[in-house]
């Protein structure tokens, strides 16, 4: 038999090939990290939403009993509950006022 | 051929599922996703606080209260637990909301009326049912404590009036429109509704399994806008002392209702803006709907002798008569178009001046004014002081009357008119007439807003100068009449000493059909103080006083008692 050719396998570029590996090696790893991270956040956070709703009912409530304090302020300070409370303390309308020069 | 067969098969199957893939995609695409957005998006309104009204003194005249609408959820409440709750709800509500004066055998009547009315909701097929409105913070923990399943609450607002039912006719009302949106109706509260109102915000994000909110889900959200709030012009300490006397007065001269404005004549700004019979604002569907117009900017009156200041001061200013120019009709009453013109206490000073024509109040003496203006100027006038139109207060029901065309006006009108009778004014124009004689001979806008706040900004509110109507020396000549006419006029002993007041009193017949009732009147005293610098002037009015039937008797004291109030308030020194 005529030999053409000898077969032999190439020799291959062992940096290159390890080149190539360390990249995918590295995306790899990368990818893997971020879904760990996303497992992470989303399983912490997923707790939050409650957290959120407890503090937007709880700043609600802050807001009404805010607005309802300022109120009984205003109704405190209205000139006919002071004009009331004067008489049960027994304060007179001045009747006639002295002027001085 | 069996592979052929079994590839037709795969390909059937297959373009089955892209057939239906296509359907659910296209088809059913935007129907589908509005129904997962349904699931994982929750739409949130935040409602927006309706502005408040303040004093000139930044005191509450109007605010929000947060109120709450129960609410029941028919779906998830057994017949037990409704049962208990209807019982325990009725009687909750029944003691919060209605008086306590009943006889147990109504009250037990009433609460199962209550219960009976809120059995009834429950059972509805319904998911969502509205069981009580108004619930206040208070009721919303007592029945929060109960801890009944199927029960919640949706917050909305309720306006707030610190003050009572005081300045009712300034403010209006806030009611609900067709909509069922909350608008307000005549006063301040109409006539501002737009930027008091606010608009709602909306936050639109994704929800879990739990309906909680996903932190880092997807999140959309236009912000609240809270309503604009407003800063009066009006005083509160004038406001408390004018409605004060005023309800006294009304008892006092048994007036069927009184009315009274304060106005600073420099810059048109109101001070104090009262009338009664009024109503509570917080609660004006318990009250007959003739009491929410204003009568000060809606009523119309004829306004008597008050009104010959004003024939007296544009007549001066045309330099038809002066102060001393002698009266030559004065000396009886006078026949005119078929009438006869008298003076109101058939007293006649022949020769009298045009300064006794104002202290004696005397018709035949203004008659000779009115004759000596002639109609044009006397029309001309009326225009200039602003009758006929809107003053452009800013309240809502603000009204004005048409004058008559001058081509209709007889001998008889022009007479008439000139002592104030067969003429309709309101008020408020009345207040702004005489403001010119006040400030030097300007009509200015009268208005009740000095600011319009915003979240981050301020709207001042400038003084309007309308038009000049009187020269500085007509002016200072009327006001020189009008203190004599309070310091040796009808009301003399009643005026307040060491004070230089000016001012007039006025007593109009009420036309009745047709003709003038001699026992109905509209008693009323307009003037200004002090008379060289004035910080305010003022109309009191009474509508139908029936201890006596004089302006000088009636309006003119409650005017004195209130100028003695609030001259020591604006740290005025008597003269004298």
């Amino acid at each position: 038999m005529t030999i053409i050719h000898k077969f032999e396998p190439e020799q291959k570029d062992k940096s290159s090939n390890l080149g190539k590996n360390k990249i995918t090696f590295s995306l790899g790893l990368l990818i893997f990290i971020l879904i760990l991270a996303q497992i992470w956040v989303s399983h912490t956070v997923v707790n939050y939403g409650d957290k959120l709703k407890n503090i937007e009912s709880l700043k609600k409530a802050y807001v009404s009993e805010n607005q309802v304090l300022e109120n009984e302020i205003a109704v405190n300070s209205s000139l006919s509950y002071i004009a009331s409370q004067s008489a049960s303390l027994g304060l007179n309308v001045a009747k006639d006022v002295k002027y001085i020069r | 051929m069996r592979t052929s067969f079994v590839r037709l098969i795969l390909l059937i199957f297959f373009g089955a599922i892209l057939l239906r893939l296509l359907y659910w995609q296209t088809f059913r695409g935007e129907e589908l996703i509005a129904l997962a957005e349904n699931q994982h998006f929750e739409d949130q309104t935040i409602p927006a606080f309706r502005g408040s009204i303040f004093f000139s003194d930044n005191s509450v005249l109007a605010s929000s209260q947060p109120n709450f609408i129960l609410y029941g959820m028919p779906k998830v409440i057994n017949q037990d637990e409704r049962s208990k709750m209807t019982i325990t709800l009725a009687k909750i509500l029944w003691t919060e909301k209605f008086s306590k004066d009943l006889k147990e055998a109504d009250e037990k009547e009433e609460i199962d009326k209550i219960r009976l009315d809120l059995n009834n909701k429950l059972t509805q097929d319904l998911y969502w049912v509205a069981l009580a409105k108004d619930i206040d913070q208070g009721l919303k923990k007592k029945i929060e404590e109960l801890h009944f399943n199927g029960l919640g609450f949706e917050e909305t607002s309720k306006r707030f009036y610190p003050e009572g039912s005081s300045s009712a006719h300034l403010l209006g009302f806030v009611g609900s429109d067709s909509k069922g949106q909350s608008t307000g109706y005549f006063g301040l509260e109409g006539f501002y509704n737009g930027e008091l109102r606010g608009l709602p915000g909306q936050i639109k994000r994704e929800k879990d399994a739990f309906g909680l909110p996903i932190l880092i889900g997807n999140f959309l959200s236009r912000g609240e806008r809270n309503g604009k709030s407003l800063r009066l012009s009006i005083d509160r300490t004038v406001q408390y002392i004018v409605e004060d006397n005023l309800k006294k007065g009304i008892e006092k001269y048994g007036a069927k209702a009184a009315s009274a404005v304060v106005m600073d004549p420099k810059t048109g700004n109101i001070l104090a803006l009262a009338s009664f019979p009024n109503y509570d604002p917080a609660k004006f569907a318990l009250f007959p709907k003739e009491f929410y117009k204003n009568p000060i900017v809606a009523d119309h009156y004829e306004p008597g002798s008050t009104f010959k200041v004003l024939v007296m001061a544009a007549a001066i200013n045309e330099d038809v008569v002066e102060d001393n120019t002698r009266c030559d009709i004065c000396n009886g009453p006078l026949a005119l178009g078929g009438f006869n013109i008298k003076t109101w206490n058939n007293k006649y000073y022949p020769d009298s001046t045009m300064t006794d024509v104002i202290v004696h109040s005397d018709n035949t003496g203004m008659v000779f004014v009115a004759k000596k203006l002639g109609l044009d100027n006397f029309y001309s006038y009326l225009k200039k002081f602003g009758f006929g139109d809107l003053t452009n207060i800013d309240l809502q029901d603000e009204s004005a009357q048409d004058l008559r065309d001058k081509s209709e006006w007889r001998e008889i009108d022009l007479a008439t008119a000139s002592f104030g009778q067969g003429i309709a004014v309101t008020p408020i124009q009345m207040v702004s007439a005489i403001s010119a004689i006040a400030n030097g001979g300007f009509l200015m806008e009268p208005h009740i807003v000095s600011e319009i706040r915003n979240e981050d900004s301020t709207f001042k509110v400038k003084p309007k100068i309308i038009r000049r109507v009187l020269n500085e020396r007509a002016a200072k000549v009327v006001t020189e009449m009008m203190v004599k006419a309070v310091e040796d006029g009808e009301s003399k002993y009643l005026k307040t000493k060491g004070f230089k007041i000016a001012g007039k009193t006025g007593t109009a017949q009420i036309p009745v059909a047709g003709h003038y009732d001699p026992n109905k009147t509209i008693a009323s005293f307009v003037g200004f103080a002090p008379a060289d610098d004035p910080k305010f002037v003022m109309l009191v009015r009474y509508d139908q006083p029936t201890s006596s039937t004089f302006g000088s008797e009636t309006a003119a004291p409650t005017f004195f008692e209130i100028a003695k109030q609030l001259f020591p308030y604006f740290k005025i020194a008597p003269v004298h």
